[in-house]
């Protein structure tokens, strides 16, 4: 990678705004004095942005101790509601204050319909599976983010991007291979940068690194990648929002034997992802 | 031997005042003493009465080079610095240590502010005295001469951090501004925007939280603590990141603390409510084993 372009991503990373789906919400309910923290918990969970930026937040403080906080009402419960609130909203308004850019490849509202879709699958994946109602709630957050990298990559190369994707759509090949073609890294490698900006290492971290790539995974998060990794395939296959990947690598065998299921999970999950996206988009008013 | 002196032991704002001669009305400062080392923490208006002191004091024995730590950066904890007086004097050597709201900002610029024209007629770079700025966040130091301290995140509106000072076996601990962490999300299944997993979650974090905060001032010699309310008070003042003498005193007795200073006053509290305050809540610390009292100017505990 050029040295260049990993300092323009690097400083996009470091003021990343929100989605522009959440933007609204966000407003409404960080400047209303009587917000719920479960209105703002709401809210935050609905945007990938968001709750990197909430997590770096917690995580940098207390960074160098042995716990790190993974999920949202924790790092509300100790950072405060007033200032989870008005990270948010500087969040939300940095976006605003980009002003018009070039036209971006990717749609962000399918982009975000894509990421809350993994989210959610995973986390109905690991409940479907017997894993503990308190640990799923690390599995929507790293499938919501596992695509993180892509947002710097269609915001810093826009044009570029835009030529990605239509590469990878006419070689028929996957979105990561044809990143890696085009632009010399894949949106893993930004989002590995955006998880050493945002202190997102752990099983989070793992997933937005490896889930092109788990057979290079020697981590303690199998189960939270693996889960990721099929949450992404359910929502390729089944064109729940789109994040660029018309072409999606199939799943090794190994992934599924470890999951302990099959494809044949994806047709239960379908109406209940269906009905979690509808509700957010009522809530986000979108 | 390690000890400590309180300069100002108001909250907010300072009130000074004739209802307030007895307890005194500066903000927040302590001198805390490692045989003759000095250390400063906050540096509320109590950092006044204090620069004064050393100037007449401690300047004919040498300079003044000492170690300031910042509990957080709200205004009433800083306030007294453009006239803590060593500042004017260029011999004097400061190492000012503290934690800042948001990465964005430093120490140095949170603190200097107010000394720019708009608020102060000296500069910052008319300053006389040599200071370095080190931001920091929960870290172990160890200062040197066998004196350590150990940092500690509160429960705060901003990063507010609680110190732990130790020195030939004995401890000063201090934990204000700092209010018992607490469950925001609803666990009433009936009420609005109640989740099984946020209550569930909710519940756990602020359980482990608290125990944290109680195992960092765990047997300390002097804990000193925020008492701006009382518990009736306190149930008024959710969130607004003091506690009460109540949850002081069960805390500092489920810690085993020897001694336990209630500090950081509302500044609406007169003398004698004061004066009533101690005699009630010192006779339940003695109940429970603890001894304690109301935090004063000029007060000097031994750990």
């Amino acid at each position: 990678m050029k040295p260049e372009l990993s300092e323009k991503i690097d400083e996009y990373i470091k003021n990343m705004p929100s989605l522009p789906t959440s933007v609204a919400k966000v407003l409404e309910v960080c400047n209303n004095p009587q917000t719920s923290p479960a209105d703002l918990n709401h809210v935050i969970s609905l945007d990938p942005v968001l709750v990197g930026r909430v997590l770096k937040l917690i995580n940098s403080a207390y960074y160098g101790l042995s716990s790190h906080v993974t999920n949202l009402v924790r790092a509300i419960i100790m950072l405060g509601i007033n200032t989870v609130k008005n990270l948010a909203l500087s969040t939300a308004v940095m976006g605003n204050l980009a002003g018009k850019k070039d036209p971006l490849g990717l749609d962000m509202e399918g982009f975000w319909r894509h990421s809350l879709c993994v989210g959610v699958a995973a986390k109905l994946l690991a409940k479907k599976r017997g894993i503990d109602p308190k640990l799923a709630e690390e599995y929507f957050t790293a499938g919501l983010l596992h695509d993180i990298g892509k947002i710097p990559l269609n915001t810093v190369l826009s044009k570029e991007y835009m030529l990605t994707l239509h590469e990878a759509d006419m070689e028929r090949i996957s979105l990561h291979k044809g990143e890696e073609k085009t632009l010399g890294l894949d949106h893993c490698a930004a989002g590995a940068m955006v998880v050493k900006a945002w202190k997102l290492e752990g099983a989070v971290g793992d997933a937005i690194i490896f889930h092109h790539s788990s057979e290079a995974y020697a981590g303690n998060s199998v189960d939270v990648l693996y889960s990721v990794i099929a949450a992404n395939r359910f929502a390729s296959l089944g064109d729940i929002g789109f994040a660029g990947d018309r072409y999606p690598d199939k799943i090794e065998k190994s992934v599924w034997d470890a999951l302990g299921i099959t494809q044949e999970a994806f047709a239960e999950l379908e109406p209940m992802v269906n009905s979690e996206i509808e509700k957010a988009k009522i809530f986000l008013k979108i | 031997m390690l000890s400590v002196r309180f300069w100002g032991v108001r909250g907010s704002i300072p009130c000074p005042g004739s209802a307030t001669v007895v307890y005194g009305g500066n903000t927040a400062c302590l001198e805390i003493r490692a045989d003759d080392r000095l250390v400063i923490l906050d540096l509320g208006t109590g950092v006044k009465p204090l620069g004064d002191w050393l100037m007449a004091e401690e300047l004919k024995k040498g300079p003044i080079d000492t170690d300031i730590f910042i509990s957080h950066t709200h205004w009433d904890h800083i306030m007294g610095f453009p006239m803590f007086t060593p500042l004017f004097i260029p011999s004097t050597k400061l190492r000012i240590r503290g934690p800042v709201p948001f990465e964005d900002d430093t120490l140095e610029s949170i603190i200097g502010a107010q000394l720019s024209y708009r608020y102060w007629p000296v500069r910052q770079t008319e300053l006389a005295a040599k200071i370095v700025y080190d931001q920091i966040r929960e870290t172990v130091l160890d200062l040197g001469d066998g004196l350590k301290v150990t940092t500690k995140f509160l429960n705060h509106p901003i990063s507010c951090l609680g110190y732990r000072f130790e020195y030939q076996g004995k401890s000063i601990v201090t934990c204000y501004d700092h209010e018992p962490f607490r469950n925001l999300f609803p666990t009433d299944p009936g009420l609005p925007g109640y989740d099984e997993y946020a209550a569930l979650e909710g519940e756990q974090a602020a359980k482990d939280e608290n125990a944290k905060v109680i195992n960092f001032f765990k047997g300390a010699d002097v804990l000193i603590r925020d008492t701006q309310y009382t518990a009736a008070e306190y149930n008024e003042h959710l969130g607004w990141g003091h506690s009460s003498y109540e949850d002081s005193l069960a805390s500092a007795s489920a810690a085993g603390i020897k001694k336990l200073i209630f500090f950081h006053h509302d500044p609406n509290r007169t003398d004698a409510q004061l004066v009533e305050l101690e005699k009630v809540y010192c006779a339940r610390a003695a109940h429970a084993g603890v001894e304690a009292m109301m935090a004063r100017e000029g007060l000097i505990i031994e750990a």
